[in-house]
């Protein structure tokens, strides 16, 4: 079963046997709550899924082949542009924050209520499929892309200047090579993401594609077909995310670290200085939506600029009701949104603790958790929804299952990346497995926990967005959904910047959480 | 290579350093005024810490003086630079891990620009006492033969200026005395300016035509000792009394500059 190697391919290799036996206990549980009674309304088990699948092959093989083009495309487009970013912020290091600042800004962009508005720019086609996928991706492979490029010694330079070369010699001979692994860590994790954007980009109205099926058999209520969907599309990004993985170790001597510490995080600017960035980080903002859409000349009628999305929100007569209906619906939304999310950090954090504490768990635990963060939880929303209803649980608990995965391996990666070094000390004082927990892992754990909470929020908000979309009709989601049916574009638009904003926020607060906490327990960590 | 106003000489003018540090700075190296003749190889012996690799940086133009100036020939060490005229040896080998023994050899060309003759990275590794590592990468070489790779690095671009430093540091005994023999030969007959870096006064004293001994911190000239043997240094040089007579100077004035320069190097703090 080509499968299940290939979602054991990302295993270290010293426990060949710990992947395999992870899967096959998958499997087996899977199969086994399939066969309770009772749950054949909900769950398809993998026998059933297999059996679907083999009687819908045709179907789904084409239905396959668009979604892949679509997300292949996206992941070239934005790997292609996270590259271009980081290279420019390496090389006119002035402008790396205002580029830093951007880049974070378009990814807090809400996905879902971006799709409709793509679609009426592009018109019908694949477009806003390969663009939601580009911008899924982007910045997950621009900011390791970043570290990496920065991360060498400066001895290493002192060479290139030895011979009066310059900056763009630093790039091309030291700084690309020393960045490859980060960018080997960028391209896997962006694998799925890919994919993912795909499908939401279908969920908001193409004519194609496995998002396309996907909401159909929801419609249909149909269960082996939600549950072959989603496995069909875990199954492409395990395989893509393990292949990325295997050529990254093919090519690059080391193992990919997969420390995502953030470009310049907290890196002490004084507050002042961090507004000034922002206000201007903002007014760039503003500019280049404004001139994109007057260089294209597009359409006013739905191609907003800032002035008519101030005007709806402040200046209309109409705005106070405006506003009311969006920031209800955006309170909405954060009220599953804010819960899920800590849920996930808690958790994954917690497993990850509690598995490093009964070591030999953590070799088993580790290749199933990578390969489960690498299926794009939001297509299996329509399972969630399935499983739990279109109450507040199931879109919680899908955020926080959004958001365990990459938590959980992150602080898994942390927790094994304190210094030997100091770990030797600790043996040599004979001090037990939760004195070493506390004065040496945990504060190695943080900075690549607080990277990833703070990478998965764009994730929080994008999964209650979709299911509020495809199913509980409350809060943003939902009032996107109907702006785009009832071609609200102000609305549209509103939603979208207001989300943004929103998202910017909370990625600031966690920075700023992160800026505190590790000053506090990790002092030498930070970079 | 086109040398063909032959090699430069360096002039250092009142070359000084400092760096930022609370209570007015840290001096690393006095008023530094000296010239270094074309073609000749130059020793800085000097205690650790003392500023040597700091002074070296400058000459090359890799560290901003706090004051005074840096001439090669009539040039500016980043015009040298420029062309590719002077090469260093870092005192941390500084290998690209991810090239081989011979690309990070090759990486020099690529830098400076220029071609070599097929075969020059095979003679210069085999120089070093390399051959068969060509294939290698750094990660599994000793600090020795990572440091001997840096040096066939340098040499292979066949630059005017030669700046070494420690560049044996870390290279066994044997190896050591192997290569103080056959490198000066090879750039003695290329006519390079060579300074290198040295704590150890037998290899000061084996390899260099002139023996620059420095205090402790603030760096500042003790002595300034020609070397009157023969070049190229015949076989059992090391037993002859001359070079015991020499070795010897060159210590009592490291002893000296211990004693002053300690007194110095407190009251410039
Ligand atoms: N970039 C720097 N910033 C501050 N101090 C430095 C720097 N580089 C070197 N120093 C200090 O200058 C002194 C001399 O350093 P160095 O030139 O490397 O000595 P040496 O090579 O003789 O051992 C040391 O005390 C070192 O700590
Ligand atoms: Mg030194």
């Amino acid at each position: 079963m080509s499968a299940a190697e290939a979602a054991a391919a990302p295993a270290r290799r010293a426990l060949p046997g710990a992947p395999l036996a992870g899967v096959a206990g998958l499997l087996v549980v899977w199969e086994a709550l399939a066969r309770l009674p009772g749950a054949e309304v909900l769950l398809a088990g993998p026998m059933a899924v297999a059996l679907w699948l083999g009687e819908n092959g045709a179907l789904m093989a084409r239905a396959l082949a668009v979604t892949g083009a679509e997300a292949a495309a996206g992941f070239a487009l934005g790997n292609l542009a996270a590259v271009a970013l980081a290279l420019c912020a390496v090389a006119w290091p002035r402008a790396e924050r205002l580029i830093a600042a951007l880049a974070l800004l378009v990814f807090c962009l809400p996905l879902v209520a971006t799709g409709p508005i793509l679609r009426v720019l592009y018109g019908p086609g694949p477009g806003p499929q390969v663009t939601l996928a580009a911008l899924a991706v982007y910045y997950t492979t621009f900011v390791p892309l970043l570290v990496g490029l920065r991360a060498a010694p400066a001895a290493w330079f002192d060479v290139v200047a030895s011979y009066g070369r310059g900056r763009w010699a630093e790039i091309l001979h030291v700084r690309l090579f020393a960045a490859a692994p980060y960018l080997v860590a960028g391209l896997q994790i962006a694998a799925p993401a890919a994919f993912l954007g795909a499908m939401v980009g279908e969920f908001t109205g193409a004519e194609r594609g496995m998002g396309v099926l996907t909401i159909r058999a929801l419609r249909a209520l149909d269960v082996e077909a939600t549950w072959a969907l989603a496995t069909v599309a875990a199954l492409v990004s395990i395989a893509v995310y393990a292949a990325i993985g295997a050529a990254g170790r093919r090519l690059l001597r080391e193992p990919p670290p997969v420390l995502l510490a953030p470009p310049g995080a907290g890196g002490g600017a004084r507050p002042g200085a961090a507004l000034g960035q922002a206000a201007l980080a903002g007014g760039v903002a503003l500019a280049l939506w404004w001139g994109a859409m007057e260089a294209f000349g597009l359409n006013a009628f739905f191609a907003k600029r800032p002035g008519d999305v101030w005007a709806f929100l402040v200046t209309d007569p109409g705005a106070a009701a405006h506003r009311a209906e969006l920031f209800g619906a955006l309170a909405d939304t954060l009220a599953l949104a804010v819960p899920g999310y800590l849920a996930g950090l808690a958790a994954g954090a917690a497993l990850a603790v509690a598995l490093t504490l009964a070591p030999g768990a953590a070799a088993v635990a580790m290749p199933v958790a990578v390969a489960l963060r690498a299926v794009p939880i939001v297509t299996t929303a329509p399972l969630v929804v399935l499983l739990m209803g279109r109450g507040a649980a199931g879109t919680i608990a899908l955020v926080a299952v959004m958001i365990f995965f990459p938590v959980f391996v992150a602080a898994l990666h942390g927790l094994a990346r304190a210094p030997g070094q100091v770990l030797d000390v600790f043996e040599s004082y004979a001090a037990g497995p939760l004195r070493r927990l506390v004065h040496a892992q945990l504060p190695a754990m943080l900075p690549a926990f607080f990277a990833a909470a703070r990478m998965s929020l764009p994730a929080a908000i994008l999964a209650v967005t979709v299911v509020e979309w495809l199913a509980t009709g409350r809060g943003v989601g939902a009032l996107m959904a109907i702006s785009a049916s009832l071609s609200d574009y102000a609305m549209l638009w509103s939603a979208v910047v207001v989300v943004a904003l929103a998202t910017v926020a909370g990625h600031a607060l966690v920075a700023a959480a992160e800026a505190r906490v590790l000053a506090r327990y990790a002092g030498e960590q930070r970079r | 290579m086109p040398a063909e106003p032959g090699p430069p000489g360096i002039s250092c003018a009142g070359l000084a350093k400092r760096f930022p540090a609370a209570g007015g700075g840290l001096e690393v190296v006095a008023p530094f005024t000296r010239e270094f003749a074309a073609g000749a190889t130059t020793a800085l012996v000097g205690p650790s810490g003392c500023g040597k690799s700091t002074l070296l940086r400058m000459i090359a133009g890799l560290e901003t003086p706090s004051a005074g100036s840096v001439a090669i020939g009539d040039e500016t060490p980043a015009e040298v630079r420029a062309r590719a005229g002077l090469a260093v040896s870092f005192q941390d080998p500084s290998l690209l891990p991810w090239r081989t023994v011979r690309g990070n050899v090759a990486l020099a060309l690529t830098l400076a620009r220029r071609r070599a003759a097929a075969g020059t990275i095979d003679r210069l590794l085999a120089l070093v006492g390399l051959e068969g590592f060509a294939g290698t990468r750094p990660g599994a070489l000793s600090g020795g033969m990572r440091q001997r790779a840096a040096i066939a690095r340098c040499l292979v671009t066949e630059p005017e200026l030669l700046l070494l430093d420690e560049p044996f540091g870390a290279v066994d005994e044997l190896t050591r005395r192997q290569l103080a023999h056959d490198l000066p030969r090879l750039w003695e007959a290329r006519g390079t300016t060579t300074l290198f870096v040295t704590h150890s006064v037998t290899e000061a004293v084996l390899i260099a035509d002139r023996v620059l001994v420095l205090s402790p911190r603030p760096a500042r000239v003790v002595a300034d000792i020609p070397v009157t043997l023969d070049r190229p240094r015949p076989e059992g040089v090391e037993l002859t009394v001359a070079f015991a007579e020499l070795a010897e100077r060159v210590s009592a004035a490291l002893a000296r500059g211990a004693a002053e320069g300690g007194q110095t190097g407190l009251a410039a703090q």
